[in-house]
């Protein structure tokens, strides 16, 4: 029988007092302990940022590897031991901009992986610079009068890549991030799971997102890509931020 | 020097490959060595590419400069070939091009190709006529061509039927008394036919790989599609074409911490993008075995040919100091053995292992068995164990970065978790910044340079004991460098050769003590500013006395590498 504490370290975190990265690396932990995931069978992997640091801090196997590269690791790690549950990390610095590339073809390859990107519009580790999520007139130290990018959309860009589990949750809600990771983690095929989260020092509120997230109900069919676009498109006007399984592919 | 070269050229999509190939292995069958080069342009259609059969009594590996015996399937090829055609040569030409040079004292045979093609089903059979004929030429019975025929189209009995009507043809119009006469030798040899990338492939596969991830670049792409073909019958192996040469690596590595034995290749440009994680390799302490395929560079160079310019590069590559070890085979058979040292060096010393290569020996083929003494049983496992006892343990995990000898875990053994980490960090793997704990960290990793070196042999000398010149190279120059050696020294000169082979760690008082004695260095390297130069003087303190470079794209051929220690001499 596997306890939750089996998967803790005696290393304790030093992210920010209040990072949503304590409620997701609690979540893997719950979702890993409720799928009788022991420690030795399970391979954490992640990059570079505050997100990347998850592994140190706790009791299973890690890999913290190269900016940006965590999904080839991980997809190397898997296909060398099908048997172990890999779980790549990215932020979206590391995942959606440095490690774009592997992103899309990681959708495309579909080795059973789950792949959990922090997504907090901002960088953090690098001290606040805009980064591929933030939107259109984001003020920070690299952009002083505002960033002119449009944001990238994770979940359009998985979905149109392939990937058969498109997923978003949020870090202010633990028992929905157990709940979507749980399911992501037993999903056979390549899993996105793109988790909105505040960051406290240089980003977005937790107010911002309470107003604008909602949960996608039983009603919502995730097996139809046209309508999981069109909820994915719908977070780009900034009002409505749908969370659940936007998308995913019933393999025959 | 003891050669007959048959030399075919043409343009890109003509099957002058595959004339080669089946001229090459009918000599092979006639119990001769062979030497197979190919020059050829980036293009897949039109341009000019040729492909020179250097054919032996004795082995050879290495490219001279006359030919024979000219195959011009256009007239571009007599025009740039008919310079080298020997006295007494033969020019085998299609009737219907101009072929604008003429030569005093070579016999020019046409062929009837545009005749006998109208008069055939199939058009596109010119290469086959060429082949027929040149094997008439040289007095090879056609028994023998039809055997290496029906075993090159074994697959593919149309195509056979297609390519041995046109063979026939052009057998047969070769006369008599236009022939020379080319014995089969009584024996035929049990050799096999292998270019360097084939012997790295063999290599891998008879040191147990069980992972391999590429992406596809010239001249190294031959291993992804050795490997991708063997991946279809090996059950344990396999091959991944990812996205780019960054997740090429970072899928081997992740593939070799889960307990594979992995391997990705590339050239220059590709080995630039995986850099950071050759750096990573050797922080996280995992195997890896990278073969570097050399090309001229910078950028995109000059993408199907030869240099030799990248030891600097690959010695030097990533940021900080951090052990690699940098092997650099000279001839196909060392690209066999030395991939099979790559993988069992990376596995018990978990470090990122460079097997460094060029062009011309990745692709150019010769007569070779592909076997050696080398008494490693890969069937075992080096340095990785099954089960941890509890004074490997701290707070539950393992200390996999602590002790000696080097063990580690997989992902699945109970009790062996740790963290596989590109930051500095403690015996469990966990980050730090703590300067005790780094510095010993640095130590750990960078005393295994020193255990290496032990493993390695020693470099040795190559002919006359008491030379009055010593010549220095590595890679495939060795191969024209020994052969000229072997000449100089049947003539009565006293010359030997040095062939650096194992770049880091370098044995460098063996070096220091054999430089030292040698009367008069030459250093010949295929590249501009003579890097294995710098490296011995780093190394040594010893400079060379002469240089040669070159870095035209072409390797050195032996009449050249002869020339050009006569006049250094």
């Amino acid at each position: 029988m596997v306890e939750l504490q089996d998967h803790n370290s005696t290393e304790k975190p030093n992210w920010c007092p209040g990072c949503g990265n304590f409620t997701i690396l609690k979540s893997v932990q719950k979702a890993l302990t409720e799928l009788h995931c022991e420690p030795h069978n399970a391979v954490l992997v992640s990059g570079v940022g505050c997100f990347a640091k998850l592994p140190y801090w706790t009791k299973t196997n890690g890999f913290v590897g190269l900016h940006g590269r965590s999904l080839p690791v991980a997809q190397g790690i898997k296909l060398a031991n099908k048997d172990l549950t890999v779980i790549a990390f990215g932020g979206d610095g590391d995942g959606y901009s440095e490690g774009g590339n592997h992103f899309i073809h990681a959708c495309r390859r579909d080795v059973p992986i789950t792949y959990i990107v922090h997504n907090n519009g901002v960088f953090g580790l690098t001290t606040g610079q805009y980064s591929p999520t933030s939107d259109i007139g984001k003020k920070s130290k690299s952009s002083p009068l505002g960033s002119t990018e449009r944001p990238l959309n994770p979940l359009a860009v998985a979905i149109a890549s392939g990937a058969t589990f498109v997923a978003r949750t949020y870090a202010g809600n633990m028992s929905h991030c157990v709940d979507i990771l749980t399911k992501a983690i037993q999903h056979d095929g390549f899993a996105l799971v793109d988790v909105i989260q505040p960051c406290l020092t240089f980003g977005k509120t937790t107010k911002y997102y309470t107003e604008r997230v909602y949960y996608l109900d039983d009603k919502y069919d995730p097996s139809d890509k046209s309508i999981a676009f069109i909820k994915a498109v719908e977070s780009e006007h900034g009002q409505k931020i749908a969370c659940g399984i936007l998308y995913r592919e019933t393999k025959v | 020097m003891n050669s007959f070269v048959i030399r075919i050229g043409g343009e890109a999509g003509w099957g002058i490959a595959t004339a080669a190939d089946i001229i090459a292995k009918v000599f092979i069958k006639a119990g001769y060595h062979v030497f197979l080069h190919k020059e050829y342009a980036s293009q897949i259609k039109g341009g000019h590419n040729y492909h020179t059969i250097r054919v032996s009594s004795i082995p050879i590996a290495a490219p001279i400069e006359h030919v024979n015996v000219l195959l011009a399937l256009d007239s571009a090829t007599g025009e740039k070939h008919t310079t080298f055609v020997v006295d007494g040569g033969t020019i085998i030409f299609n009737d219907s091009v101009e072929i604008r040079t003429t030569k005093r004292n070579v016999h020019y045979v046409p062929l009837q190709i545009t005749k006998i093609q109208q008069e055939s089903i199939e058009k596109n059979v010119a290469n086959a006529i060429f082949v027929g004929a040149a094997v008439k030429l040289c007095s090879i019975g056609y028994d023998i061509l039809e055997s290496v025929m029906e075993d090159i189209f074994k697959h593919k009995p149309v195509l056979l039927e297609t390519f041995r009507t046109a063979v026939q043809k052009g057998y047969n119009s070769i006369e008599k008394s236009n022939t020379i006469n080319f014995p089969a030798l009584k024996k035929s040899l049990s050799l096999g036919f292998y270019t360097g990338n084939d012997a790295i492939t063999q290599g891998a596969l008879d040191a147990g790989i069980t992972f391999h991830a590429q992406y596809p670049m010239t001249p190294v792409s031959k291993i992804l599609h050795n490997l991708a073909k063997d991946a279809i019958t090996t059950e344990a192996l396999t091959v991944v074409q990812p996205e780019d040469e960054i997740a090429a690596i970072n899928m081997a590595l992740g593939a070799s911490y889960a307990g594979a034995r992995a391997m990705t290749a590339t050239s220059g440009g590709g080995f630039s993008l995986m850099v950071e994680s050759v750096g990573l390799a050797s922080m996280a302490e995992i195997p890896l075995v990278l073969i570097e395929g050399q090309r001229p560079g910078p950028a995109t160079g000059i993408p199907t040919k030869t240099e030799q310019g990248d030891l600097s590069f690959v010695l030097s590559a990533g940021q900080g100091d951090f052990p690699r070890v940098v092997i650099a085979p000279g001839n196909v058979q060392e690209c066999y053995t030395e991939t099979k040292r790559a993988f069992y060096i990376a596995e018990k010393y978990q470090l990122p292992v460079i097997v460094l290569v060029d062009t011309a020996v990745a692709e150019s083929f010769v007569t070779v068995t592909l076997s050696d003494d080398l008494h490693i049983d890969f069937s075992q496992r080096f340095n990785i164990i099954n089960t941890v006892g509890n004074s490997q343990i701290k707070d539950g995990m393992f200390m996999r970065y602590e002790g000696e000898p080097l063990l580690r875990t997989v992902p699945g053994t109970k009790n062996g978790m740790y963290t596989c980490a590109g930051d500095e960090h403690t015996e469990v793997g966990c980050i730090t910044e703590d300067p005790t704990i780094r510095t010993s960290m640095m130590r750990r990793r960078m005393d295994k340079l020193n255990l290496i070196e032990t493993e390695l042999p020693p470099p040795e000398l190559y002919g006359s004991s008491d030379a009055d010149v010593t010549v220095v190279c590595w890679g495939s120059t060795t191969s024209a460098v020994k052969e000229v050696v072997d000449t100089l020294n049947s003539e009565g000169k006293k010359i030997n050769l040095l062939q650096m082979k194992y770049m880091c760690p370098f044995h460098t008082t063996t070096v220091h003590d054999i430089l030292k004695k040698s009367k008069k260095t030459i250093l010949i390297e295929n590249n501009y500013s003579g890097q294995l130069g710098r490296l011995i003087k780093e190394q040594t303190g010893i400079a060379m006395h002469e240089t040669i470079t070159k870095y035209n794209g072409q390797p050195f051929t032996v009449d050249e590498v002869y020339k050009l220690i006569i006049q250094k001499w």
